[in-house]
């Protein structure tokens, strides 16, 4: 059968690494494909992204999407309770789901000859997953343990959710992916059902397959499997403003740890402005290498910290450019962020050498290489930048960006984002006696 | 005498690894000057050959470069990353790293003032700090006791002349093992050897016993490692089993996923799916050259610590005395046997199984060829195993949570004396 005749229709297609070309194919039914062979072990990345994540929730009801990211691997019609995950196991591959602001997405990861099973099974908790009270309080019950793991136990998952809490005020990226506690126990079964019902469809699915396989046969076999999926009338997505940051947020709290955390959000614009590559650079520069701005200073030279991180959030709508600090003993969180406004200060003022800015560029150019390793990362990839941003060329457009920021561009964006008044902080402080100072040091 | 050399070529990215893994390890370090060997190898990678730490770091980074060195409890490891067109320059400066190390005294003073906050950051870490005990008292005098970072005491012990010392005597041709992977042709590889070893000492492997205590602990016990504030329970359980290597190896590894290994296996059905106690549970044989653990793991909230640990112990106690059944051999088989491609599926992934092989002074192609190994077992065979190295009335738990709230339920839990320490004792 020809393409066109399964419902087929290839729309883009780009290279995705040495002798790999990547295809953008689209079902009748709205349904996206990305391919890419890479036949360099008998094994395939199948991994099918919804373009739904927290942020499509409502208040008093977070957590919702994360949780289907557990509730995906239960019964089906054709399924009983496990079977998923022992069909799944027997034949050596694995699965897993990933939930975040903009997307969640289920991987598996199997032997290619059992590429068939890995689709069926696909299209079977797309449409018939069965949400019954009993596995559903189950799961409700692992992912209160998860959350008490992941934030209330761990002191930076703690520092991460208090950022977005106060970072955003309007928009949804404020509540935490997992959600509050009370909202995890308190998620009806009506809702849950509704919310399957309204975002698992194919016109809401990137499916992305990378590995070992034969392009016809893989159209035919998603085609046969998804091709009958009616569409959804997916809501309308309307846009959400955040409102511009115009002061400076902090908030305080003591945790059992030995020195001050400190965690810092600048609101920068979201992945796909031309400004976000700029600022990657950026972070390279503060914190990303040995020779980092940041790391020299605070860790090297000052000894005030004993890490310091710089990370960009790949978000859609605005994102942060957020340095998470862990202090050295007797030093403090304040002092540590007066440092980092003298570094920040400088940055601002005096464009970068070329010399410095070629060294994040050659970072990120072995970081991009890095990221399509194995047919994992690739699929990763593809499904974040095609689900986030609509398309999945764009991991390579990112690259191309990177290489062409200037070192005024550095400054420029340093001035305009990195500024106080658009930052928010988020300190955890030793509670009372398990402050450690430098005489407990010695 | 010449390095063990594993190549892995692989041309679709313009990226090369490389591993140089020295025998050894942390667990050849001194009693009472534990974390030796991890400051020796930071010290050489803060400036060699005649680059400064500072100089090192900008030269490799503007190459877009890394090459970082680590510890673990077999081997010092100098692992890089480089884009093929700067191979040559990294693996140059890699050479000094092992050749030239400048060991200075002012980086020294700094990395024994760094460390301490490194144990101040597992302490903050509540699945680390589990681990951090367990290694510690599972097996008491056991060399993989020793911590790689070494403790407060410890540190204070180390001195520069020392740690140049061990650098010296252990970084020469015989004790090599070096892996290279990625962008590399059979002549470039060759080149990047010649580089790396030309400035070694020729010698032979030192002879660096860790010797294993005569008496191996018995009886269970329990350390309730006490933090303030938690809402759960990060818990270990284990004792001391064999080395990866041992005859019975491929039937532990089956062993290991029936119990704990998969999604299906019978740790995560009872603890996280049946009850909901814990986000995850499973269990493992920790793979070292030496004995080593075979050990348990979850999180559970702090109401249901005591019956999870009394859970865990009792299914543990059944799986040790009657094993796996024909059905779940059959199926962890399967699973074993398919999952290797996943395993070996990149050039960089193949390298490190080998040189991590060579470490373990296994034969070249150990670990690929299990699978083999996993079709000659019956299950008869994996009962055996199960009961020979599997000991649940020797298991040591760790539980770091809050002792006000979990100590009566955990001295309930038939896990044996129960006693409390001080998180940031240790």
């Amino acid at each position: 059968m020809s393409m066109s005749s399964l419902g087929w229709k290839l729309e883009a297609e780009a290279p995705a690494g040495r002798g790999t070309t990547a295809r953008r194919y689209r079902l009748s039914n709205g349904l996206s494909l990305i391919t890419a062979i890479d036949k360099r072990a008998p094994i395939v990345a199948l991994q099918t992204w919804f373009r739904v994540g927290s942020r499509h929730e409502r208040p008093g009801a977070t957590g919702m999407a994360h949780l289907f990211e557990h509730l995906m691997f239960g019964q089906t019609e054709s399924l009983p309770p496990g079977e998923f995950d022992r069909l799944v196991e027997r034949t050596g591959g694995e699965s897993n789901a990933a939930t975040w602001v903009d997307w969640t997405y289920y991987r598996l990861s199997l032997p290619a000859r059992d590429l068939p099973l890995g689709i069926r099974l696909e299209a079977e908790r797309m449409q018939h997953l069965v949400l019954e009270t009993g596995p559903v309080e189950s799961e409700r019950d692992v992912v209160t343990n998860e959350r008490r793991e992941r934030v209330e136990d761990d002191v930076d998952g703690w520092l991460d959710e208090q950022l977005m809490a106060h970072a955003f005020t309007v928009h949804p990226y404020r509540w935490p992916t997992i959600g509050w506690m009370e909202d995890i126990r308190a998620l009806s079964l009506s809702e849950i059902r509704a919310f399957y019902r309204t975002w698992y469809a194919p016109n809401n699915a990137v499916i992305v397959c990378v590995g070992d396989f034969d392009e016809p046969a893989l159209l035919d076999l998603i085609a046969s499997h998804y091709g009958s999926i009616p569409p959804a009338e997916l809501p309308a997505a309307s846009p959400i403003t955040e409102p511009e940051q115009t002061r400076e947020r902090v908030v305080r709290a003591p945790k059992p740890i030995a020195t001050d955390r400190l965690l810092v959000g600048y609101k920068a614009p979201g992945q796909d402005e031309a400004d976000w590559a700029v600022l990657e650079i950026v972070a390279t520069l503060l914190a990303g290498c040995p020779s980092a701005r940041l790391y020299r200073r605070l860790v090297i030279e000052r000894e005030v910290a004993s890490s310091v991180d710089a990370q960009l959030t790949p978000f859609r709508d605005p994102s942060l450019l957020r340095l998470a600090v862990t202090a050295a003993r007797g030093h403090t969180a304040d002092e540590i962020l007066g440092l980092i406004d003298e570094q920040l200060a400088a940055m601002a003022a005096q464009p970068p050498s070329k010399a410095e800015v070629e060294k994040a560029k050659a970072i990120a150019e072995t970081d991009f290489w890095t990221s399509l390793v194995d047919i994992d990362g690739k699929a990763e990839a593809f499904g974040h930048y095609e689900a986030a941003l609509g398309d999945f060329r764009k991991v390579t457009q990112l690259a191309e960006r990177l290489a062409q920021v200037t070192a005024e561009d550095v400054a420029r964006v340093v001035q305009t984002y990195l500024r106080p008044d658009r930052r928010t902080i988020v300190i955890a402080e030793p509670e009372s006696g398990d402050v450690a100072d430098e005489e407990d040091a010695a | 005498m010449k390095p063990l050399v594993i190549v892995e070529a692989s041309p679709d990215t313009p990226l090369v690894w490389f591993d140089v893994a020295i025998r050894g390890g942390s667990c050849t370090d001194p009693l009472g000057i534990e974390g030796l060997h991890r400051h020796a190898a930071m010290l050489a990678r803060r400036g060699a050959g005649r680059r400064d730490r500072a100089e090192l770091d900008e030269t490799l980074d503007s190459l877009g470069a890394a090459v970082e060195v680590g510890v673990s409890r077999d081997a010092v490891s100098v692992a890089g990353l480089a884009l093929s067109r700067h191979l040559d320059q990294v693996i140059d400066l890699a050479a000094d790293i092992l050749a030239e190390p400048k060991f200075s005294e002012d980086e020294h003073a700094r990395l024994l003032r760094e460390t301490p906050q490194v144990l101040d950051e597992i302490r903050d870490d509540d699945s680390a700090l589990a681990t951090r005990w367990f290694d510690w008292l599972c097996s008491p005098g056991h060399p993989y006791g020793r911590t790689s970072l070494g403790t407060e005491t410890s540190l204070t012990r180390i001195d520069r002349a020392t740690a140049t010392a061990t650098w010296k005597r252990e970084v020469v041709s015989g004790n090599l093992v070096i892996g290279l992977a990625g962008d590399v042709d059979d002549a470039s590889a060759q080149r990047v050897v010649t580089r790396l070893t030309e400035r070694i000492p020729t010698a032979e492997r030192p002879s660096v016993a860790a010797e294993l205590p005569a008496r191996e602990a018995k009886g269970r016990r329990m350390i309730l490692v006490d933090k303030p504030d938690r809402t759960q329970a990060q818990i270990r359980i284990g004792h001391l089993s064999v080395g990866y290597g041992h005859p019975d190896t491929a039937a532990l590894a089956i062993a290991e996923a029936v119990f704990g290994g998969m999604f299906s296996s019978r740790l995560m059905q009872e603890i996280r799916v049946k009850r909901g106690w814990s986000y995850g549970a499973g269990c493992a044989l920790r793979r070292s050259r030496l004995p080593h653990w075979f050990e348990l793991w979850m999180a559970a909230g702090i109401d249901v610590a005591g019956p999870a640990v009394a859970l865990a112990l009792e299914l543990f106690a059944d799986y040790a005395n009657n094993g796996p059944t024909d059905d779940e051999v059959d199926f962890a088989r399967s699973y074993l046997v398919g999952a290797m491609p996943f395993h070996v599926a990149t050039a960089r992934q193949r390298m490190q199984l080998a040189v991590r092989d060579a470490v373990f002074d296994l034969p070249s192609g150990f670990t690929a060829q299990l699978p083999e190994a996993f079709a000659g077992l019956s299950p008869a065979d994996v009962r055996a195993a199960c009961r020979a190295h599997l000991r649940p009335d020797d298991a040591v738990t760790v539980a770091v949570t809050t002792a006000e709230q979990a100590r009566g339920p955990l001295e309930a839990a038939n896990a044996g004396v129960l006693t409390v320490v001080d998180h940031d004792e240790y």
